[in-house]
């Protein structure tokens, strides 16, 4: 109901001028506090690794540097060109403070103020810690300046109105829910701070509505309009289940890439393992088979199965 | 120059899985089409009987994975290249159109995939390896300490140098050697395959 009010409220400020002038002003963020920890470039590493900053931010076919810019994300709403984040202070965020680093991963915040676009996961990074951060930190101030920009988003009308963003992180900006729940084991609690948080499997393996807000009770449930035209299949406890996914087979297709079919992944899904995935310890791997297989189901479960068709790997 | 690159990519790859359900895959593909797919399931069967051994899963079975390597090698290299004519037979496909824009990187990676195989198929009496975390320990991850330096890490998800000889594949365990046929595997599906089916 909300969200049919939110979209009401969209089309009408597309007309009136006024409102939109309210928007523009509406703040938006919290100013985090200072963050003075120090940062363990390993972690760091790792845990970027494992959120996908360098998969999505470097060109890797096209032979790009390292997080200079990634491949373009061709999606309804425009393409969508993953920026520059090397230390290059004019290009990348070589000029940028770690509490603006913060912002921006957490919040989706950029210094300047601008609401990012979801095609920016932020929305599952909200729960890292500032120990986290400035583990990301250390490791991005490793990184190699490249004093080129990517190319700028190309949005149409009315998606390249930055203030609408604000309207959309009010409808759809939710809690990853990423923290430990009580009663179920270390493990099963880790794989889902991975899964719901760092590696972001909900953000191509969940349907979405047409303003590109994830659907809440489809989470899991697979989307069949990815950018480019893929699709992701349900990943879902019983349908994983089903098609032959036991903790062992999937914790190492997450590191292989190989499916028990004897089939290997393509796609986005061999992206995912190439650049991010395989990087990760077998025990992380192994707590996110641990947590896909016995994912909490979205609460009304009788919508949570979209008519997706599953590619099928096997 | 990309975006049109990929909006064209999508076009083809809409049509492809258009024209790929209607024939349904394995039953409707017929010809040089119908022949790769029997290849690539008979590299697919090797790689299932082999993984679960690799994971840790089965037993290892030393002859068994001399015999999987056998397979893929066998259906890799020139046999695999030449059963992608660029014809209209490919309709009825999952194949995308850079796979003949880019010829060169997939008789690269078809010819890397000979030789891989041949070494794990030499390596297959070394067993398993000790490391539990293959990718992650060594500080292989970000190649000891700068993050995204190593030029080889970020190489396209190359695991290893693509020039690597066969003895030197022989001296390492089965499981690492096997994770660069499966790394060869991913990069060229990922690259030119159309996953939605």
């Amino acid at each position: 109901m909300r969200q049919v009010l939110i979209a009401g409220t969209v089309g009408l400020t597309l007309i009136v001028g006024t409102v939109a002038a309210t928007l523009a002003a509406w703040p938006i963020g919290r100013e985090p506090a200072k963050i003075q920890l120090t940062g363990d470039v390993q972690r760091g590493a790792y845990l970027a690794r494992a959120s996908g900053c360098i998969a999505c931010h470097t060109n890797f076919e096209d032979g790009g540097a390292p997080l200079a810019g990634g491949a373009p994300l061709v999606t309804d709403f425009g393409t969508f060109y993953p920026p520059n984040i090397t230390t290059d202070p004019e290009h990348g965020i070589g000029g940028w403070n770690v509490e603006q680093f913060a912002m921006a991963v957490r919040q989706g915040i950029a210094p300047d103020g601008h609401a990012y676009y979801p095609a920016f996961t932020y929305p599952f990074y909200a729960d890292f810690s500032d120990q986290d951060i400035a583990d990301l930190w250390a490791a991005f101030q490793t990184v190699a300046p490249v004093a080129e920009s990517a190319p700028s988003h190309e949005v149409g009308f009315p998606f390249d109105q930055r203030w609408g963003l604000k309207l959309w992180r009010a409808a759809y900006l939710d809690d990853p829910q990423t923290e430990p729940v009580e009663g179920r084991s270390d493990v099963w609690n880790r794989g889902r701070e991975l899964v719901r948080g760092a590696t972001h499997c909900g953000a191509c393996h969940t349907g979405r509505n047409l303003a590109g807000g994830r659907i809440a009770n489809a989470v899991f449930a697979g989307n069949d309009a990815l950018p480019g035209g893929n699709k992701a299949p349900s990943i879902l406890p019983d349908v994983l289940a089903e098609r032959g996914w036991t903790v062992a087979n999937l914790s190492y297709a997450l590191q292989s890439g190989v499916t028990p079919s004897g089939d290997v992944f393509g796609g986005s899904m061999g992206e995912v393992v190439q650049y991010g995935t395989r990087y990760l310890s077998k025990d992380d791997l192994r707590a996110m088979a641990v947590y896909l297989l016995d994912s909490e189901l979205p609460e009304e479960e009788g919508m949570a199965a979209l008519p997706v068709s599953q590619p099928i790997y096997d | 120059m990309n975006t049109k690159r990929n909006t064209k990519r999508i076009f083809a790859g809409v049509a492809a899985i258009g024209l790929a359900s209607a024939a349904l895959a394995h039953t409707g593909a017929t010809g040089i089409v119908k022949e790769r797919m029997v290849a690539m399931s008979a590299m697919g069967d090797a790689v299932k009987e082999i993984s679960p051994m690799m994971s840790g899963e089965a037993d290892y079975d030393a002859a068994a994975v001399r015999e999987a390597a056998e397979v893929i090698g066998m259906h890799a290299g020139e046999t695999m290249t030449r059963l992608f004519p660029e014809d209209n037979e490919n309709e009825a496909s999952y194949v995308k159109d850079a796979i003949w824009e880019d010829w060169e990187t997939f008789a690269e990676l078809a010819e890397r995939l000979h030789s891989y195989s041949e070494g794990l198929a030499l390596a297959a009496e070394n067993g398993l390896g000790s490391s539990q975390d293959g990718m992650a320990d060594a500080g292989a991850m970000m190649g000891g300490g700068d993050m995204m330096g190593s030029g080889s890490m970020m190489g396209g998800g190359m695991m290893a140098d693509a020039t690597m000889g066969r003895e030197e594949l022989a001296e390492m365990p089965a499981d690492a050697v096997f994770a660069m046929v499966s790394d060869t595997c991913s990069s060229c599906h990922t690259r030119f395959r159309t996953e939605a089916k």
